[in-house]
């Protein structure tokens, strides 16, 4: 045990201190990388041979002593081997201590460390993800934790993201897991032709650099997954009613590159059914958050999809359509007729009924543009309830309506009885008040604050792209024809000088 | 009698016409005298089919010319339709010699007119063609073949030999086209007539025919504010004859002034009409125009919609205009509430409802407002409580603030979806259709190209949305 306890502790020496680094020196990641990767081998072979790990008993024993952040590989290899030992001995009496430790661990470990123990993170996560240790909001907020420190830009997609979002929607527990999905993605795994960095460790290393399919942190994604991400995404935003960032991530599905992409000269339209099926809830999505049809696609849908989705969407235009007009009756009967048993299939009957019922509610909305006051009698009249086909039939319907969308926040206005005049609605500011300078001024700060947040991610692009072999192959042709080009010019330009002077010549001699 | 002209209007009215019910202010027989040639029929039959106090004038008059003419079939219309709004008027009974004789009449002209043309032709005398071209060209348009008529006038081109003859073939096509109500063509004669070397009194002459007959095709067109600059630079020195076949001055004058209201400013009208000296000779025919214009630049805009709407009836029966003046109409009064609202911050709705009192249709105030505030026309918010009109104030900077967010915004997006398809492809994820097959990669499965094989389904929806 002894033996063990000191190979698990080995690493980080005690001479680095309480920072868990050397001392600043220039070959601070040097001296890291090379400790912290002989620790984990180290580490991993005591797993492989050690019979005594498997002792029941014994790696709680050792749990107690190992610290969690400090000892992150170490902590990370026992709970394995405590997780192995659960399953094979099929005691379903399950150690709450296990539960606190595997909680604390996620919620503290080393993230620099960590980054050399990628495939035993990676079980750990699937674990918890399904292996029923966990309630499922527990674990979505354990995954979500665990990624958001990995990774603290949150840029970079990773195998688990997608059973995060998965695992969150199905079970219903998106609130925690918002942080990871909110990020915006630019880096995906499995770049091709990227050099493994010397020191996995640097801190100044962008997330695509050390999160790789070698490093174990993520899996393998296909395009259908990262699809699937993004459409999931979107679900879990329409849940939370989120509807401009539902419709964010249905258009990140949508306009997801095709390969035979813009080029009308090929017939084939490369197009996934995940993106047909964002597509139509994007049309109903646009519907409840902006009262009207969506203006265009997001400019870089591909050439295929587009007419894959105006073909396949034709239901769906046709109830935007419906919608637009202002025809509570043409809504009805369109949904009636061709459309529930579509919508029904797929899977988009409640977005559709959600669409229904806020036709009135836009209508409402819409008459800001016209009234100031309006008694809530002629409210009644004007416009239409979808699911009825026609006017509500009282006043206190309408009223329940508007109070419901002033609570809601959708409407700025005020319900007035005075005595002396009928009840009606009073219709406050058009939406566009003034921001103080101040305001407008902090607004623009944090939308170039998070320009300045994206610097990083442009670097990383720009040298993995510089670092290319197809790109460097290309500069050295395109710098040899240059040099090549130079010279022809060159003896061009001589042979002119050369006619000059034969003129000048014969000037001279006249 | 007065059953059988409201059977008539009834009739008229299922077919889509346009029916007039008050009196116009001109008189019949004076308004007709200022035209020449196959117009003054095709007006006085549309006054008899859309005017009902002067229906069977109209009618009589229109058989009268008919009959003065050659064009049988217009003569059957006429009686047919005389026959059904004054059966008993002797008139109404189709005159059946009278078309068997003319008829015959007209097929020997017909052929005494071609073998002529057949006998110029074989002389090779240029002159005698282009004549007899032109002899024949007139004895078709006057016998109402107008596709016949059309096809010999352009033959007549060949053998053009000065400016003069060249313009005079022009203006054939053009009044030809003109009944065909073929704008397009009559915009393209018309740009063939111009820019050849007339004489400076011959250019002259032909300046108003130009810049007229341009106004009504354009008017035609729907392009109203060509239109209304065409007519305004018409010169009105050369006598109406030069076009008396088409239109007569006071018809300049109406179309000027009208299309001039519906699509200039305050200051433009100013400044093109009532400033323009050449345009002020045509307008002073019609001086209550010229007043109605003025009331308008003075924001008197109740005047000017009280003229407007008691001459209705006499616009509504011009045949080129007839079309056009429900909506040139509505522009003008949307114009003068737009302007009426400019200087204030809220209006009561009684007061506007006072100021334009005058209207063609039932509508309220309120209800117009409305309309005009949903078509985008006016900016305005109305208050059915308190019953006002208010005009929000336009707030620049705030628009200024939404559009430099929304800029940084996009440009966010922008640069945030470039990197990421860059990350794509760089790791190779673009969505790809490894079968190659052409044609729609569409399948009935859950998956759609490539993707049938690793698609994974999604959960059900869930109860909460």
């Amino acid at each position: 045990m002894d033996q063990c306890a000191s190979v698990l502790l080995a690493f980080p020496p005690a001479t680095w201190g309480e920072a868990a680094t050397p001392s600043s020196d220039d070959d601070d990641e040097i001296s890291y990388h090379q400790a912290v990767r002989q620790h984990a081998q180290n580490v991993d072979k005591l797993i492989k041979d050690g019979g005594v790990l498997l002792t029941p008993g014994f790696a709680q024993q050792l749990l107690a002593v190992v610290h969690p952040g400090r000892h992150s590989i170490s902590y990370l290899a026992l709970l394995q081997a405590v997780l192995l030992l659960d399953s094979s001995s099929s005691s379903s009496s399950r150690d709450d201590g296990l539960l606190a430790n595997i909680t604390v661990f996620l919620m503290t470990f080393d993230a620099r460390q960590i980054r050399y123990a990628g495939a035993s993170l990676s079980s750990l996560l699937d674990a918890v993800a399904n292996g029923g240790i966990f309630p499922a909001s527990v674990a979505v907020d354990l995954i979500t934790t665990c990624l958001s420190r990995l990774d603290p830009t949150g840029s970079m997609l990773t195998s688990h993201h997608l059973t995060l979002a998965t695992l969150a929607y199905e079970t219903d527990n998106i609130e925690p897991a918002l942080p990871v999905l909110e990020r915006t993605v630019v880096f995906y795994p499995g770049i091709k032709g990227q050099p493994e960095p010397s020191y996995p460790c640097s801190l100044s290393l962008p997330p695509s650099a050390y999160i790789t399919i070698e490093s174990g942190l993520t899996g393998r994604l296909t395009s259908t997954m990262v699809l699937q991400y993004d459409f999931l995404c979107g679900l879990c935003f329409i849940q939370r009613r989120s509807w401009r960032q539902a419709l964010d991530a249905l258009e990140r599905v949508m306009s997801y590159p095709t390969k035979d992409n813009n080029s009308a000269a090929t017939t084939t339209t490369t197009c996934s059914k995940i993106m047909t099926e964002a597509h139509n809830k994007w049309v109903l999505v646009s519907l409840l958050a902006t009262g009207r049809t969506p203006p265009a696609f997001p400019p870089t849908t591909g050439y295929g999809p587009r007419k894959t989705y105006a073909m396949l969407g034709k239901v769906y235009y046709t109830v935007a359509q419906a919608f637009e007009q202002g025809s509570a009756e043409v809504l009805k009967n369109e949904v009636l007729q061709i459309g529930q048993r579509v919508f029904d299939e797929e899977q988009n009957g409640g977005l559709l009924k959600l669409v229904m019922s806020h036709f009135q509610r836009w209508q409402i909305l819409n008459l800001r543009e016209i009234y100031t006051k309006i008694s809530l009698e002629q409210l009644r009249t004007e416009t239409e309830s979808a699911e009825k086909g026609g006017p509500l039939d009282t006043v206190e319907e309408v009223e329940a309506l508007v109070r419901e969308m002033i609570e809601d926040g959708m409407l700025n206005a005020v319900i007035e009885k005075p005595a002396d005049k009928p009840a009606h609605l009073v219709y406050l500011g058009a939406g566009d008040e003034t921001m103080t300078e101040e305001e407008f001024r902090q607004e623009m700060m944090e939308t170039a604050r998070r320009m300045k947040e994206l610097e990083p991610l442009v670097k990383a692009t720009n040298e993995r792209l510089a670092s290319n072999k197809d790109y460097l192959k290309a500069v050295i042709r395109e710098q040899k024809r240059e040099k090549m080009g130079v010279q022809d010019m060159s003896v061009d330009f001589e042979a002119q000088i050369e006619d000059e002077d034969l003129m000048g010549g014969i000037m001279a001699s006249d | 009698m007065v059953d059988s002209v409201l059977t008539f209007f009834t009739a008229m009215e299922n077919q889509g016409a346009s029916i007039v019910k008050d009196t116009p202010h001109f008189d019949l027989e004076t308004y007709i005298s200022n035209y020449r040639g196959r117009t003054r029929f095709d007006r006085l039959s549309l006054i008899g089919r859309s005017c009902v106090p002067l229906c069977v004038d109209a009618l009589k008059a229109a058989v009268a010319e008919a009959k003065r003419n050659r064009d049988t079939q217009r003569y059957r219309e006429a009686v047919e339709c005389l026959r059904m709004a004054a059966p008993s008027d002797p008139e109404s009974n189709v005159d059946h010699d009278w078309i068997i004789k003319t008829e015959q009449a007209n097929v020997a002209e017909t052929n005494r007119l071609i073998s002529e043309l057949k006998g110029y032709k074989n002389n090779m005398i240029k002159e005698s063609i282009r004549m007899g071209n032109e002899d024949l060209g007139k004895h078709f348009e006057s016998t109402g073949d107008l596709n016949g008529a059309a096809e010999t006038y352009a033959k007549m081109r060949a053998d053009v030999s000065t400016p003069k003859q060249l313009v005079d073939v022009g203006k054939h096509l053009v009044r030809v086209a003109m009944q065909r109500r073929e704008w397009g063509m009559v915009l393209a004669n018309l740009s063939k007539m111009g820019g050849h070397q007339l004489s400076a009194e011959d250019e002259q002459a032909l300046q108003p025919y130009l810049k007229i007959i341009q106004g009504i095709a354009f008017l035609g067109q729907e392009r109203y504010s060509e239109a209304a600059l065409s007519f305004l630079a018409a010169d009105p020195t050369p006598p109406a004859s030069g076009y008396h076949d088409i239109v007569s001055q006071n018809d300049v004058a109406i179309f000027g002034a009208l299309l001039a209201m519906a699509t200039m400013d305050r200051r433009e009208l100013q400044a093109r009409v009532l400033e323009n000296k050449s345009f002020r000779t045509f307008l002073e025919l019609e001086s209550h125009l010229r007043r109605a214009i003025a009331g308008f630049i003075t924001g008197r805009y109740s005047a000017t919609i009280k003229i407007l709407e008691t001459y209705r009836p006499d616009y509504m029966l011009d045949v080129y205009l007839q079309k056009h003046v429900p909506r040139l109409y509505e522009e003008i009064r949307s114009k003068c509430i737009v302007q009426y609202l400019i200087p204030f911050s809220a209006v009561k709705l009684a007061t506007m409802e006072r100021e334009f009192m005058y209207r063609a249709d039932e509508q309220t105030m309120e209800e117009e407002l409305v309309n005009m505030v949903k078509n985008g026309t006016v900016e305005a918010r109305i208050d059915t409580i308190d019953k006002l009109v208010i005009t929000p104030t336009q707030d620049d900077r705030a628009r200024m603030q939404m559009e430099a967010l929304e800029a940084a915004q996009d440009y966010e997006r922008q640069a945030v979806e470039r990197l990421r398809r860059m990350g794509l492809a760089a790791a190779d994820l673009e969505l790809k259709n490894p079968r190659k097959s052409t044609g729609k990669a569409v399948d009935s499965g859950r998956g759609l190209g490539g993707l049938a094989s690793d698609n994974v389904t999604f959960p059900e929806e869930s109860p909460f949305v």
